[in-house]
């Protein structure tokens, strides 16, 4: 076997082995009707597939998702440059934004399913309270790291203060950007289909939670599946969108040899 | 210079006095049935959790958080450190757990909602296997990234095998390591939340939700006081005590950065 061959080969057989251990437990209904076999759920998946209701909780999952990070990239960097600016405003919002860091979106659902209901806008608002500060900390982070003396030339060739902030500061923290929303995005999914599992928002969330009360084992493992499936792709796309969109910095070129 | 850091020392202390004074200014006198004053909520706060709930529902989530961590953190570092050593099982369990990672970790609370209902082993269970996800890859990239140079100087040694992994790897990749950990603490206070929020009668969750779908707004937004004050002090411990571990290790960084 050539050895470029064999991860490949040992990858397809850790897959294979584990949809034969998952097949074996179900068929010997180790949890009842609770486990339902590989087999059932991925025809019931594919039959899934052919029903416009999943397309349509599926868009609005991927939809609502894009559309906060979108929302918060934009307000975030905002924030970001003005915070990291001016000393001031920083040391100001130093102490709210520590607090409010490491509380996560799930901690006022409660609050927004009361005030906005089980709505479209819920789910936008959680998500972009979610994505919205590490956006933030990192535009700040990316500011502060600005050369100086870069910053000192630009302003010696008779840059204003704004055409500063537009050509020497925002390309300097791109790469800071670039990393807060290479995490955002994937979490961006996760708060979507928390909005919907719990607060029964629109999308594969609210799907799951129906599948669940409804005893639809078979549909909740192959939504399960879907999100997995998502999941890796928005992780993916965002590491080449993040790649494209900064191949000219330093720690994203390639050497050629 | 001194006037600079005194002012800023100011502004930076001073702004979340002053919002919490203007939320308590303005709802002092509010009447709508979502925001109620501040003084009713801190009120129904102290009666809630100080000390009435604390032991049946505080002292509860608390102990599945940390048990589930405990386990995801035990179990994350040693699955890891195989995975990394062992190519052959990198190779057959690695797509496997960038899908596992592709699924929101609250995703799964249903799962395991159907296999073992709705105790208190699914809690801790959710919360494990959630939070296994970010050490494991941090430890399998922590091992990988340690450098050949260490690596040969071990072996000059003769170091064993078990004298290899236990001196040189694990300590080498403990930064990398912690910072997975602190990803899972996260994700592990998420996931008890959503595993008291999914149909649960015990917990900060389930009394917050509880709280919010009979309309009793005020003991609504003391749980989510409480949560937000759990989720800030659990990552300032958990800051503290990486800082204490890896105190080496800023140290040598701080050396490195002033040659």
């Amino acid at each position: 076997m050539k050895p470029s061959i064999r991860p490949l080969a040992f990858s397809v057989l850790g897959i294979v082995t584990a949809l034969v251990i998952w097949q074996v437990l179900a068929e010997a209904r180790v949890a009842g009707n609770a486990l339902p076999s590989a087999t059932t759920v991925f025809a019931n998946l594919a039959s899934t597939l052919g029903l416009g209701s999943f397309w349509s909780s599926l868009a609005s999952t991927i939809g609502i998702a894009l559309l906060a990070l979108a929302l918060s990239a934009v307000a975030g960097i905002v924030i970001g440059l003005l915070v990291g600016s001016f000393e001031s405003v920083r040391y100001a919002t130093l102490a709210v934004l520590e607090f409010l860091k490491p509380v996560p979106p799930i901690v006022i659902l409660p609050l927004a399913v009361l005030v906005l209901g089980p709505t479209v806008e819920m789910s936008l608002f959680l998500v972009v309270f979610g994505c919205l500060l590490p956006i933030v900390m990192q535009t700040v982070d990316g500011v502060q790291s600005t050369d100086p003396v870069a910053r000192d030339t630009a302003r010696s060739y008779g840059m204003g203060e704004g055409e500063i902030l537009a050509r020497v500061v925002l390309p300097s923290a791109m790469p800071y950007i670039g990393t807060a929303l290479r995490v955002a995005a994937p979490a961006a999914l996760v708060v979507t289909v928390v909005a919907g599992l719990l607060g029964g928002g629109p999308g594969l969330g609210q799907s799951i939670y129906q599948a669940q009360a409804a005893g639809d084992y078979a549909g909740l493992y192959g939504l399960v599946i879907v999100l997995g499936l998502l999941g890796l792709l928005f992780q993916g796309a965002t590491r080449v969108a993040e790649r494209r969109v900064l191949h000219w910095h330093e720690s994203y070129r390639e050497v050629v040899p | 210079m001194m006037n600079v850091k005194m002012r800023n020392w100011l502004i930076g202390a001073g702004t979340p006095v002053l919002l919490l004074t203007a939320w308590w200014l303005s709802s002092e006198n509010s009447t709508d049935p979502f925001f109620p004053p501040l003084r009713t909520i801190l009120v129904r706060f102290q009666e809630l959790w100080l000390f009435e709930h604390f032991q049946s529902d505080v002292l509860v989530s608390l102990g599945n958080l940390f048990l589930g961590f405990a386990i995801a953190a035990a179990a994350g570092v040693g699955i890891g450190c195989a995975t990394a050593l062992v190519p052959t099982v990198r190779w057959m369990v690695d797509p496997l757990i960038h899908f596992l990672r592709g699924i929101p970790p609250v995703a799964l609370v249903p799962i395991f909602i159907s296999l073992i209902g709705f105790g208190t082993e699914m809690r801790v269970a959710s919360i494990a296997l959630a939070a296994l996800f970010p050490t494991m890859i941090a430890t399998v990239d922590g091992i990988r990234s340690v450098s050949n140079d260490l690596m040969d100087v071990a072996r000059v040694y003769r170091l064993s095998r078990r004298e290899r992994l236990l001196n040189v790897l694990l300590p080498a990749a403990t930064p990398q390591i912690f910072s997975g950990l602190q990803v899972s603490l996260q994700v592990a206070f998420i996931v008890m939340i959503a595993s008291e929020m999914l149909g649960s009668s015990q917990g900060i969750g389930a009394m917050t939700l509880l709280a919010q779908q009979s309309f009793m707004t005020a003991d609504m937004w003391a749980g989510i006081l409480l949560l937000g004050v759990i989720g800030f002090l659990v990552n300032v411990l958990f800051g503290l005590l990486k800082h204490r571990v890896l105190s080496w290790y800023i140290g040598s960084r701080r050396m490195a950065r002033a040659a």
